[in-house]
């Protein structure tokens, strides 16, 4: 393989990748093949359709993509068949791609089977978009929605996630088709370094990682130390529970994170890179190694890029199952092989580093936004979002809701917009809270629906933006339990150097499960407030600054669940299981005997057409009764306080 | 006359603005101050003896930054923040606060939760105290160990052997070796467990290998000593010493702790011997003697029989800067002896030394005595051959002695047992008319005799005298300083065994002799000691300083001092009291000067023995202290009171206060005196002869 050296050579070997993206005379299936999709059964779909297409390599293509976002809806597959536009097939499983295959045998779509439509294609880097389909729409497909009017895609704006779902991730080619490395390549030949810090300063990116500092003055800084040797970070440790943005961009278009590190090292000064991805995303590590290869061999990284004497080169750090390593001195640390421990900044890691040397890191989400700053301007971006939150950010939308999955809006959207997105709360319940920023976040209550989510706006409301996660809770969450859920990480997961955090946490922790099993007392509500503030006042880093944020938010905004459950022993959601009881209603058993033989525990007496009674010294709250009982009958509830 | 300004040379220049660069100006508590770049906070508010609470930290380690408790709120460019000023560095501008109720919050917090964690460690207790807190809210959890990192970073940093780091996180981290084994590494040091502020057993146990104490030489091994340490009380010269063989610097090139921290930059570990060349017209060899190895005398036990002890380390164990405080215990149990057996010519008229080494059987009587004095009930008892009692007073105190209950056997046992459990021992003996006893004692002392040093035959080799048959320098009965070589002169024990009182008379004697051969350099070598000059004092008031010595505990053990000292406080004209363990010492007289310039004292009173002693070298004390010699007084509450009122010691502090008032009295009226020379007519007139 010849490295690429100029313009030219990069537009040929985009047009080969382009002949991929769009194959003349075939059509061409794409298969979700991200770890969302391989979770749902997307590999025997695969497995089925390139079989399918090994004998007919002359009429079908099929090629593995990244995460296209709708997770619900997994396992997804695409079809471009030429003169037509693309359609998208949801949920397929092994009965489904069967007939949609024979469908595609004949160059037809089943329609009974699609879900959305594409009419075009944008090329975000390159501004131009490509139509598919030839003009006049069978009526058969005209009826298919267009993807725009499916209330998940509409107020999206794919920029961090531009080609996720759209190329196969490791072919280098297709990246390049849809204007990977042109930006790398203007970069290199037509900007100084200052030149491309500016740019990035006027598009006001920041930190995508969750700190949210302006990713342009970092580099600044970076840029003004004086030193011969300096090194690019990127932070892939994702550590929030939950969170896959990053994990998705790694396994779905993860050139488009070299790319960007190789502007910023271009920028900064430096000559080396590290990814330090946390070893639990496999995949991952799998996808960006095969890329550093394949930008190696096609000249993007190794020495003398473009001809511009810049030499590069990114090595893989794999975590050892630290959540604390998402701290910037503590993926030093663990890149040096030390135990991950946080140090004092300042020195700030642009001044002193890996290995003591200028170091700049930056998230998956940040590095994948440069590209298109280079290629449509800063000034173009800064339209985008709020006055201080510029550009789009990618959230894990999870949790109660009917379409999970990732998204990319705007900065400066609506709570509220991003629950349509998700297409409201599941089974028809009542919206409670929306928890944001993970661990680090706080609870955001249904008064707080209109707030625009913005990096200051999620703050000032006792939450964070975070790295994007975003659970939707219903009226049957307990908010005292996700408090007790998010402490339980966060003590497992303090480092345990500083009093504040590893004891601070621990104390809080012991003192919400104390509540939640019924042992609370009214001065805790008090205490947990006081202890809070000071943990987050007097830690070390950002874990512990952020401990406090689940209780103390949920304290805000839910303050009268505490109360019932210190003062009452009531649990209003019936979840915490000290604080609950099983009782059959009398005058709702049939006397059917179905929870009798059903009670693992044979806590429940009970003749045939008699009321049953459940003992409560023996129930252990499993919840089988209330799922066997006939919903004819639908006799067993759960109360709370409990009763004897 | 042309006035003109001396231009900074450019390299002065230089040197000065570098100097600038490094320094940085900021404020703390109000206060401005300019410390070199690179120190923390903690560093300059230290320097300006603000006090802030610390826990983790340790001047001698690099600074962690853990245990929160130092955290100071800093203002930089308008912003605030709240950060541990241990590890902060100072930047230039910043304003810092060290106390607000926001950061007293957070300290009372952070000790709370340490209270919680380790609800036993005193130094936690401490801090807690010191911050007002006195419980905790937070659920026990009873660790001894507060993660502190201080035995981590001792162990790696200044023991050079990182034997012991955390591992695991969060609320299970904990200290220990690599992959729990105990380490190689490890050197069985104790100096992670001498920073470890909650003394945790943790560290005890990482080693299987026992800890070998380094045993004090001067306490004949009855305690333990550290590497750096003033060898004995009194020494002179009264400096430290650092043991070169077991200082870690020396074994592995590390710690050099006591380097980075003694402020008077006295260490320096690059010392050698200097090897001097004098040319003298005398040489005294003063050199001493050696005890017999009490260890050699096989069937005597002593070195297997854990309570039989020598001489030597019986006078140690009854000395008050001994091992045991002056308090006579039994090595084995440290449980008082009720039964103590001497046992004497143990090393002396035997076939390897034929002579009587002359001072034991004195000793041991003076021992036995100031043991039954100590300890009331207490059994002594002397087996003897011939009771040598030949000096001045001597025969007087060995018939006191015995009257008093020291009983003497005349017997040389031949062997001693021991009673296995109680490690009591047995000494069989025939009495004087030869019946065979079986006696048991709780505690033996064998007084070992005087023998030449080691090196002697190589040291009067190089000297070119002779020794005697046994080994000691030869000398002849009639001139008793010479030795065998003209203008070497010897005395003392080198010579052969004998008691102080006349080691000391002897040594007067050799120096005259010495004198007698210098006489034309006579004064040629001699400085004038310089005095400060005398103050005038005529017209003050009387300002009296008293100093009240426990002499050990011949004074301070039957004398209450502590309350001479409160009543004497409340005397008239009396400014300044304290008491002293040894107020002959040396640093005791420095002691004194300096207070006589620092209360401007215009009079001395010192409360200890009697004049005869040390009259002379007090006056000269408060002469260097720039007073006239005789504004000084001495109460002697020892010979005339703590001495003989033994038994009574309160009626003896009651005595002691009066002595103490009446001289303070007497030097309140004392006026000072100018000593005259007279010339004397150099010629005597002796009748009789």
């Amino acid at each position: 393989m010849k490295k690429i050296k100029d313009l030219q050579e990069l537009d040929k070997t985009g047009e080969q990748g382009l002949k991929r993206l769009y194959p003349e005379g075939r059509t061409r299936v794409t298969v979700g093949m991200a770890t969302c999709g391989l979770a749902t059964g997307a590999e025997p779909v695969f497995n089925y359709l390139a079989a399918l297409a090994k004998d007919r390599e002359d009429q079908i293509l099929v090629v593995p993509v990244g995460c296209i976002g709708f997770c619900q809806r997994e396992p997804l597959i695409d079809a471009l068949i030429p003169h037509l536009p693309r359609i998208t097939f949801a949920k397929v499983d092994g009965e489904k791609v069967q007939e949609i295959a024979r469908h595609l045998i004949q160059n037809r779509i089943s329609v009974k089977h699609a879900a959305w439509r594409y009419d075009e294609d944008e090329f975000l880097i390159l501004n131009t978009a490509r139509r598919l389909g030839n003009g006049s729409l069978p009526a058969a497909i005209e009826s298919i929605i267009h993807y725009h009017e499916i209330p998940f895609f509409q107020k999206q704006l794919k920029i961090a996630l531009r080609n996720c779902g759209y190329i196969n991730p490791e072919d280098i080619e297709e990246y390049i088709a849809r204007g990977g490395y042109s930006s790398l390549y203007r970069v290199l030949n037509e900007m100084k370094p200052e030149e491309i810090i500016t740019e990035v300063k006027l598009s006001g990116l920041r930190g995508r990682g969750g700190a949210g500092f302006p990713t342009g003055m970092k580099w600044e800084i970076c840029r003004d130390v004086k030193d011969d040797v300096k090194y690019i970070i990127c932070n892939a440790d994702e550590g929030d529970p939950g969170a896959y943005m990053d994990r998705s961009i790694l396994e779905g278009d993860p050139h488009s994170v070299i790319e960007g590190m190789l502007i910023g090292a271009y920028a900064i000064g430096a000559s080396a890179g590290y990814i330090y991805v946390r070893t639990e995303y496999p995949l991952a590590i799998k996808r960006f190694t095969k890329a550093i290869e394949a930008a190696e061999a096609y000249g993007f990284l190794g020495e003398d890029i473009f001809n511009r004497r810049f030499d590069f080169k990114i090595t893989i750090s794999e975590g050892a199952g630290a959540f604390v390593c998402g701290e910037e001195t503590s993926l030093i640390a663990s890149v040096e092989g030390r135990p991950p421990e946080p140090r004092l900044r300042p020195p700030f890691p642009a001044e002193s580093g890996v290995w003591g040397k200028p170091t700049n890191i930056n998230n998956v989400e940040t590095w994948s936004n440069i590209p298109v700053i280079i290629a449509r301007g800063g000034d173009w971006f800064s339209r985008i979002g709020t006055d201080k939150s510029k550009g789009t950010k990618v959230f894990s939308l999870v949790g109660k809701i009917n379409d999970t999955g990732l998204i990319e809006v705007p900065m400066g959207i609506k709570l509220g917009e991003i629950l349509e997105i998700g297409g409201g709360i599941s089974e028809g319940k009542k919206f409670k809270a929306i928890q944001t920023g993970g661990p680090s976040g706080g609870c955001i209550p249904a008064s707080l629906l209109d707030l625009s989510v913005d990096y200051e706006k999620l703050t000032d409301a006792g939450s964070m933006m975070g790295s994007g996660g975003m659970v939707v809770m219903d009226e049957d969450t307990c908010m005292v339990d996700v408090a007790k859920y998010f402490l339980e990480f966060l003590k497992d997961e303090s480092c345990g150097k500083c009093t504040s955090c590893r004891e601070g946490t621990q104390q809080m922790y012991d003192i919400v499960k104390r509540i939640t099993e019924g042992n609370g007392k009214k001065e805790d509500i008090e205490l947990l407030e006081n202890l809070g503030n000071v943990v987050k006042v007097a830690s070390m880093c950002g874990l512990g600054q952020t401990a406090a944020n689940p209780v103390l938010s949920t304290i805000r905004y839910f303050r009268d669940e505490y109360i019932s459950h210190t003062i009452e022993k009531r649990c209003p959601a019936l979840v915490c299981k000290a604080l609950i009881s099983y009782v059959i209603e009398p005058e709702s058993c049939g006397g059917c005997t179905v929870c009798v033989e059903n009670c693992p525990s044979d806590a429940i007496t009970g003749e045939p057409k008699k009321v049953h009674v459940i003992d409560q010294k023996k129930c252990v709250k499993c919840g089988i009764c209330i799922a066997s009982c006939p919903p004819k009958f639908k006799a067993i509830k759960i109360v709370s306080p409990t009763v004897k | 006359m042309m006035k003109y300004k001396k231009k900074k040379s450019k390299k002065m220049k230089k040197r000065v603005k570098k100097e600038a660069e490094n320094m940085v100006s900021l404020t703390i508590d109000g206060t401005v101050i300019t410390i070199e770049k690179g120190k923390t906070i903690l560093d300059a508010a230290d320097s300006l003896n603000i006090e802030i609470p610390t826990l983790c930290y340790h001047k001698a380690l690099s600074p962690y930054g853990a245990c929160r408790l130092c955290v100071v709120e800093i203002q930089k460019n308008g912003k605030k923040k709240i950060q541990a000023s241990c590890v902060y560095q100072v930047e230039e501008g910043i304003e810092v606060k060290t106390q607000t109720p926001e950061l007293q919050n957070i300290r009372e917090t952070m000790i709370k939760l340490m209270m919680a964690r380790a609800p036993r460690s005193e130094k936690v207790k401490e801090i807690a105290r010191k911050l007002g807190v006195e419980r905790t809210e937070f659920i026990s959890k009873d660790e001894d160990c507060i993660l502190c990192g201080l035995c981590i970073r001792m162990c790696s940093e200044r023991m050079g052997q990182s034997a012991i780091g955390f591992k695991l996180r969060g609320d299970k981290r904990e200290v220990s070796p690599p992959f729990d084994v105990e380490s190689p590494r490890c050197i069985v040091c104790g100096a992670c467990f001498s920073v470890c502020p909650t003394a945790s057993e943790r560290l005890k146990k990482l080693s299987s290998r026992p800890v070998q104490p380094l045993l004090d030489e001067f306490d004949q091994g009855l305690r333990q000593r550290s590497v750096v340490r003033i060898p004995f009380p009194q020494a002179v010269p009264n400096a430290a010493i650092i043991d070169k063989e077991h200082c870690v610097h020396f074994l592995n090139d590390r710690c050099k702790i006591c380097q980075d921290l003694c402020e008077a930059e006295a260490i320096d570990f690059n010392q050698k011997e200097e090897v001097i060349d004098l040319r003298v017209g005398s040489v005294i060899v003063s050199c001493g003697f050696e005890v017999y190895d009490g260890k050699k005398e096989r069937a005597y036990g002593n070195g297997r029989y854990v309570n039989i002890v020598t001489s030597i380390e019986f006078e140690r164990i009854l000395s008050a800067s001994g091992p045991y405080q002056g308090h006579i215990l039994r090595p084995g149990d440290k449980k008082e002896p009720r039964k103590i057996a001497f046992i004497q010519c143990v090393g002396s008229r035997t076939d390897e030394h034929k002579y009587c080494s002359s001072v034991c059987c004195m000793h041991a009587t003076k021992e036995a005595v100031i043991a039954m004095e100590h300890s009331p009930g207490l059994a002594c008892t002397i087996f003897y051959m011939d009771l040598r009692a030949f000096g001045k007073g001597f025969d007087e105190y060995y018939e006191k002695a015995s009257r008093s209950g020291v009983r003497y056997i005349r017997c040389r046992p031949s062997l001693i047992e021991e009673v296995p459990e109680s490690r009591d021992l047995i000494i069989k003996y025939s009495d004087e008319i030869g019946k065979m006893c079986a006696e048991e004692f709780d505690m033996i002392v064998l007084s070992c005799g005087l023998q030449p040093l080691k090196q002697m035959s190589e040291l009067t080799q190089k000297l070119g005298i002779r020794l005697n048959e046994h080994g000691f320098c030869k000398t002849d009965t009639f001139t008793p300083i010479e030795s065998s070589r003209r203008g070497l002169f010897v005395c003392g024990p080198c010579a052969e065994p004998k008691d102080i009182p006349e080691t000391v008379t002897q040594s007067s004697a050799a120096a005259a002799k010495a004198m007698v051969l210098l006489t034309e350099a006579r004064n040629s070598l001699i400085a004038k000691k310089e005095y400060p000059p005398e103050k005038d004092v005529s017209d003050q008031k009387p300002r009296i300083g008293v100093f009240i010595c426990h002499c050990g505990i011949n004074i301070g053990g039957y004398v209450n001092v502590p309350q001479v000292v409160e009543y004497t406080r409340n005397l008239p004209h009396v400014v300044y009291v304290e008491d002293n363990l040894y107020t002959c010492s040396q640093d005791s007289q420095r002691r004194i000067i300096e207070m006589i310039k620092e209360h401007a004292l215009n009079r001395v009173v010192i409360a200890s023995c009697t004049p005869r002693t040390h009259e002379p070298l007090f006056r000269d004390t408060i002469r260097e202290g720039g007073l006239n010699p005789y504004l000084f007084e001495m109460a002697n509450i020892r010979d005339q009171c703590s001495w003989i009122h033994m038994t009574e010691p309160q009626l003896a502090t009651e005595k002691a206060k009066d002595l103490v008032k009446m001289s303070v009295a007497k030097a309140a009226r004392l006026e000072p005196l100018k000593r005259v020379e007279i010339d004397v007519v150099q010629k005597a007139l002796v009748i009789g002869g």
